[in-house]
């Protein structure tokens, strides 16, 4: 009696410990990042185009742009694709080919995002011989692919099928009941499992090497070349010179705020829908 | 009523300055991409002198901007071949292999000049920087020497309180031409590397206590970090990052530390290089520092589209000439004039 009480406490202390010591890495990480990135982090930082090493100033608007466009053109790819397919599994996702499906996706979440980088290189830089950020937002569509498919799938059938079958039942076409009844209901879930798949991607460097390529310049084309905010970071970081040091830093932490800011607004749909 | 609060002409205003805004922004951008935009690959070594060159290249010749992204010397040949790039660029030439596999006639023109310095992280300093015989070297990169207490340092180094500690060998773990002219040394100065180990972008490392490091900075990284760390780091990392730098011993018996007149001397010691007769390391002359390499661009001889080609010859003839001055400032060696003059008659061979 005593030894079980025992044990359980000891079980509730080290759990909590374990916790905290979790948490604790992650807020020593961002205390750590804000140290160092954060006095580097001003008007010209967030406004100017690089500037060469030995030229004092500049900064990463062209990478923060080139980071929105390109995931934001993975985003128009993906969302449908992934969304259609969610729908699919949900509803209709019995059998041999709904389970491949569902397996796949699976796999493909594993798939090292450096592979997927060289795969978009070979199937759009490479015949076209020209790097470009529409072969990057391919890449990044293809990784936000099983997030948005396996969150869709959980999103759709987590609403009640009576919802379904009394829309149904009302006379309107099944097509209408799904996406007139049954998606705007799991609008809460499916928003959550985008902005999530948009975090993940948003800080992804190494897809990027082999397709957007970077650039110090302004480029809104996406058939250009373009520029990152992470690939800035990885190629200042790598650099041997103090001040590009300091804007990896405070671009890391940009990154951070951004994926940050992107969870809680998940956060925020999830709790929406919950409390609905 | 409250919602009269703004006139109507107010609101038009307002709902106007996003548009105002946006129109603005893009006179700022437009101007930019109404340039060409060049595009080169490769060597992590030339990049932060090629960034700043193109800079001011850019702003004398505001038609042309150069996107210049430092991917390494391997990947900058392997985008060259796949024809992705206006040009390559390689701490080493290409090789007959990977001339055969771009299938065109390649022009090779040397464009930066620098030293691999030998660096080390020991917690107490012999002043005036750890002595290394040529032998020495080779033996710590063969693991033979495992400690830093090893009577051929000690020998070496009277008067040193060296700690028994073992030595920690950092290296490349990318294809490097940072690793090729550091390994071409060593196949110089010792017969068992060059039978065991050989010379090459990347190798098999001997020693049994040794690591990786991604790029110059990966090993300046690890050498800071790891009490008892030895390894080989481009100059310029190392005067940045302030390491403790060894000195060497070359090969007219004088002993020196990697600097940018001693990487000079090495140069000038061999007035005449070509793409097949690169190397500059182990020079004799009493102040060459021994472990020093050229860098190089690769374009195709004969390009397909001219304009292009014309715009990226323009910009690597200016870089070989005029934009030498520039590298001194980054802690490069400018290219010696015989050199330039090599690499104009190279730039020249190309069809334009």
């Amino acid at each position: 009696m005593r030894l079980r009480h025992l044990a359980s406490g000891a079980g509730v202390v080290g759990s909590g410990l374990c916790a905290g010591i979790a948490a604790g890495i992650l807020m020593l990480i961002l205390a750590y990042v804000v140290r160092e990135g954060a006095p580097a982090v001003n008007w010209s930082f967030l406004t100017g185009v690089p500037h060469p090493v030995g030229v004092p100033g500049g900064g990463v608007a062209n990478g923060i742009v080139g980071s929105a466009i390109i995931v934001g053109l993975a985003t128009v790819i993906a969302l449908p694709i992934g969304t259609l397919t969610g729908i699919y599994l949900a509803l209709y996702g019995r059998g041999p080919f709904a389970d491949a499906i569902r397996f796949l996706a699976d796999v493909l979440s594993g798939i090292p995002s450096i592979a997927i980088g060289l795969f978009a290189y070979t199937i759009f830089v490479a015949p076209f011989r020209h790097f470009s950020g529409a072969s990057a937002s391919v890449a990044f569509a293809i990784l936000m692919l099983p997030l948005i498919i396996r969150t869709g799938e959980e999103a759709i059938g987590g609403v009640p099928k009576r919802v379904r079958e009394g829309a149904l039942a009302l006379g309107i076409s099944s097509y209408a009941a799904t996406m007139h009844v049954v998606v705007p209901a799991a609008r809460a879930g499916l928003m959550t499992g985008l902005l999530l798949a948009v975090a993940r991607v948003t800080g992804e460097t190494a897809p990027l090497l082999f397709t957007a390529f970077g650039s110090q310049f302004w480029e809104l084309n996406p058939t250009n070349p373009m520029a990152s905010l992470a690939l800035q970071v990885f190629t200042y970081a790598i650099s041997p010179y103090e001040d590009w040091h300091q804007q990896a830093w405070a671009g890391a932490l940009l990154l951070i705020l951004a994926v940050f800011i992107l969870n809680v607004l998940a956060r925020f749909a999830l709790r929406s829908r919950t409390s609905r | 009523m409250r919602r009269n609060f703004f006139t109507r002409r107010e609101r038009l205003s307002a709902s106007l300055s996003p548009i105002l805004v946006l129109a603005l922004s893009l006179g700022f951008i437009i101007p930019a991409l109404a340039a060409t935009q060049l595009t080169g690959a490769g060597s992590t070594f030339d990049y932060p002198f090629f960034s700043k060159a193109f800079y001011f290249y850019s702003q004398k010749h505001p038609e042309v901007t150069v996107n210049y992204q430092s991917i390494g010397s391997g990947g900058g040949i392997e985008q060259f071949i796949n024809k992705t790039v206006d040009f390559g660029a390689t701490d080493v030439p290409m090789n007959a292999d990977e001339l055969k596999r771009a299938g065109a006639p390649v022009v090779q023109v040397p464009v930066a000049l620098g030293g691999v310095a030998i660096t080390y992280d020991l917690p107490l300093l012999v002043k005036g920087g750890i002595k290394l015989s040529r032998q020495a070297l080779a033996d710590i990169f063969l693991g033979k020497i495992t400690k830093w207490n090893d009577p051929e340092i000690a020998k070496l180094n009277p008067g040193a309180t060296l700690p028994d500690l073992p030595i920690i060998v950092v290296h490349r773990s990318d294809g490097s031409g940072t690793t090729y002219i550091f390994t071409d040394f060593l196949s110089n100065v010792s017969k068992e590397w060059k039978d065991k180990v050989g010379t090459g972008k990347s190798v098999q490392w001997p020693a049994q206590n040794s690591i990786g490091g991604k790029g110059n900075e990966g090993v300046a990284g690890q050498v800071r970090q790891t009490p008892g760390a030895i390894g080989y780091v481009e100059l310029a990392y190392v005067i940045e990052n302030k390491m403790t730098e060894a000195q060497l011993e070359n090969s007219s018996g004088k002993w020196l530390f990697c600097t940018l007149r001693s990487v000079q001397a090495a140069a000038a010691t061999k007035p005449e290089v070509s793409a097949t007769d690169f190397s500059i390391v182990d020079r004799s002359g009493p102040n060459s520092w021994p472990i020093s390499g050229y860098s190089w661009a690769v374009l195709y001889q004969d390009p397909t589209d001219k304009a292009r080609a014309k715009l990226t010859h323009d910009v690597m003839e200016w870089t070989v000439t005029d934009g030498q001055s520039i590298a001194k400032d980054l802690d490069y060696v400018a290219l010696p004039e015989n050199v330039q003059e090599t690499a104009k008659k190279a730039l020249a061979q190309i069809k334009l």
